[in-house]
């Protein structure tokens, strides 16, 4: 009976000494900072009302949660480059340990990235790089190259056939990729002579399928509707289906969703470029990590696109809009 | 004498037919469209601008109410959108077509007393209470959906009730229109409470003293817009089977713009229900016009500002006319 009790003791003295052992521990890794959870800002120019960065928006999460890192993605409702830059700003006063940001201005966001290097916070822009000189300090840039992706996509519709004229609905006038985008395929089309330009459709579906059936009443000979997005694009093909253009205007857009595929299986749309965001979410944050933990150094640019969906890689493409929401 | 009988006639006109400010301006715009570009007086042209002016009419005519009424409402774009999304979501769930289309009016009306009560009840001003709320469901419409756009592939007569095509380009929306209007022109011309409402918004607290319940009218205002502003969101989800989260951003603008344009006082206790669909049908006219004769693309905002500006000039200068009659 004495043996039990003094074994009970002795546990008793164990479980202590564990506790003491545990916090020790605990406190001595904190004053380190080893184990302490890393932060990542991820502020981009607009948020997740717009499908494609709600795909972003779930990249970064998911990435962040593999990693074991907190991830805050911030962004504004609707695209505006002045509240981009105030909570950029209020993201490098949290002094967290590295940010991701579109570089959705060519001068706005020279101020605050300074500031951020000058923190010692790395930065790593997504989806929209600078492209004027003198550039904004970044440690790298993960996405496509805008106007590239607005060339191959009107080279792919040429390979398709001729068209005798074309339109190209933007509904986000003034941001820079959308624009660039757009400048790629006036770049292709002028150069072979074929008539094109810029409309704005608006974001509103009503608003974008009227004012592009205004544009065909008035270019009855238009045969390709481009579109940079899916806010577009969905319109465009209610307008096909709605007015029976099946055959006569063809489609083409940028960035994919489960209707655009659709599009692309019956026909109505050529193709569409994916520039896979879900991967640039993720990306972001797995660079930011393999940065700050290990000290890899990031090339200066990696590539998530154009790629051409047609339905040649249909079915690829599906797995990832089934897995990621868009592609 | 001549000049005697000439004010006396407009003078009569302008009681009998106080939209006329807008009619002519409507008037003129239609005109030199129609002048510049025949295609304009197509049908399909025609019906075009319809089913734009249907979705923000139905949205601006309760917004003139409760502007006559000395009160507005901020959150009718996102009450817009949120009404779609709720729709998309119990279709989806086998809910019964005209359940849903109850539910979803039953949630805009509850969105509608939340604001009357906390503005007339707390004494708070409707712009920032109404601001609040519209903050607060987009918000919530972003938790909802993620970001993503919900949309409904199935068949339902409801969809075809309330957007389908009746007749060539014509929409069911043009019918849902005119019945709002005469609606709501009755409400304002015909009833007790459309009489309250021109005294609570001409002077409060006199409408208070001669015994008008000016709470209990507002918040019946308040109630009818939110109703409206989810039954808007359910035509423009019937017609594409899609409910996007970025669905009627900015829409609060231009409903109390149209409202304005129509003739309301902003200060309310002035206002026609005739106007105000007018002056959605000259918002939706610009939009479609401006693309029919070739306006450049990225002046169409614009030359919208500018177009809204020379229409409220001209209605105002009429108006001065009739009711000023020779001052």
């Amino acid at each position: 009976m004495l043996v039990l009790v003094q074994v009970h003791d002795l546990f008793k003295e164990v479980e202590g000494m564990k506790k003491i052992m545990v916090l020790v521990l605990s406190v001595s890794l904190a004053f380190l900072g080893i184990g302490a959870e890393l932060t990542f800002y991820y502020v981009p120019h607009t948020g997740a009302s717009d499908p494609f960065w709600a795909v972003q928006k779930l990249g970064w999460e998911t990435a962040c949660r593999l990693l074991g890192v907190k991830g805050i993605f911030v962004a504004p409702t609707v695209f505006s480059i002045e509240e981009q830059v105030n909570m950029l700003e209020s993201a490098i006063a949290a002094h967290p340990d590295g940010i991701a940001t579109t570089i959705s201005s060519d001068t706005a966001f020279d101020a605050p990235l300074t500031r951020a290097r000058e923190l010692g916070i790395p930065v790593i822009a997504v989806n929209i790089e600078d492209y004027t000189p003198p550039y904004v300090p970044y440690i790298a840039y993960i996405g496509q190259d805008e106007f590239i992706v607005g060339e191959v996509l009107a080279k792919r519709v040429l390979s398709e056939f001729t068209p005798k004229r074309a339109v190209i609905g933007i509904h986000q006038p003034g941001l820079t990729c959308l624009e660039l985008r757009a400048e790629g395929i006036l770049r292709v089309f002028r150069d072979r002579g074929i008539p094109i330009e810029k409309i704005d459709v608006t974001p509103y579906p009503t608003q974008a399928v009227e004012i592009m059936k205004a544009y065909l009443a008035r270019y009855p000979d238009t045969e390709v509707i481009f579109t940079l997005g899916p806010l577009g694009a969905h319109a465009a093909i209610d307008l096909v289906k709605e007015q029976g253009l099946e055959g006569k205007v063809r489609l083409a857009t940028c960035d994919v969703s489960p209707q655009i595929l659709d599009a692309i299986r019956d026909n109505l749309m050529i193709c569409a470029i994916a520039q896979q965001p879900f991967m640039q979410g993720f990306l972001a944050a797995v660079w930011l990590y393999l940065y700050v933990e290990y000290g890899f150094l990031p090339p200066a640019k990696m590539p998530t696109g154009p790629t051409v969906i047609d339905k040649s890689n249909l079915g690829l493409a599906e797995k990832q809009v089934q897995t990621t929401g868009g592609l | 004498m001549k000049a005697f009988v000439k004010t006396d006639v407009l003078k009569v006109g302008q009681r009998h037919f106080p939209s006329i400010g807008i009619l002519v301006s409507l008037a003129i715009i239609m005109i030199i469209f129609g002048i510049i570009t025949p295609k304009f007086f197509k049908l399909d042209t025609l019906a075009g601008i319809l089913t734009i002016t249907a979705e923000l009419a139905v949205v601006c005519v309760p917004m003139a109410l409760l502007l006559i009424s000395g009160e507005l409402d901020l959150s009718v774009g996102s009450n817009f959108a949120f009404a779609g999304v709720l729709g998309a979501l119990l279709l989806n769930r086998q809910v019964n077509g005209l359940l849903t289309l109850v539910a979803v009016i039953l949630f805009g009306i509850l969105i509608g007393i939340i604001n009357g009560l906390l503005t007339t009840k707390l004494r708070l001003p409707s712009f920032i209470v109404t601001l609040g709320s519209m903050f607060t469901l987009r918000g919530l419409l972003l938790v909802v959906t993620g970001g993503f756009p919900i949309s409904f592939r199935g068949q339902n007569v409801l969809l075809w009730l309330l957007n389908g095509k009746l007749i060539g380009e014509i929409r069911m929306s043009f019918i849902w229109l005119v019945f709002v209007v005469v609606c709501f022109h009755f409400i304002l011309n015909k009833t007790r409470h459309g009489n309250w409402s021109l005294g609570c918004g001409g002077n409060a607290d006199v409408a208070q003293a001669l015994g008008i319940p000016v709470s209990r009218v507002k918040l019946f205002n308040f109630l009818l817009v939110g109703a409206m502003a989810a039954f808007g969101g359910m035509l423009s989800f019937a017609r594409f089977g899609m409910a996007y989260p970025t669905l009627g951003e900015g829409m609060e603008l231009e409903a109390i713009a149209s409202a304005v344009l129509g003739g309301c006082a902003l200060t309310g206790g002035f206002g026609t229900i005739f106007g105000a669909s007018l002056g959605a049908l000259l918002i939706a006219s610009l939009r479609v016009g401006l693309v029919l004769v070739g306006a450049p693309a990225y002046w169409y905002r614009a030359f919208i500002g500018i177009i809204l500006i020379i229409g409220i000039v001209i209605n105002k200068e009429v108006m001065r006319r009739l009711v000023g009659g020779g001052q």
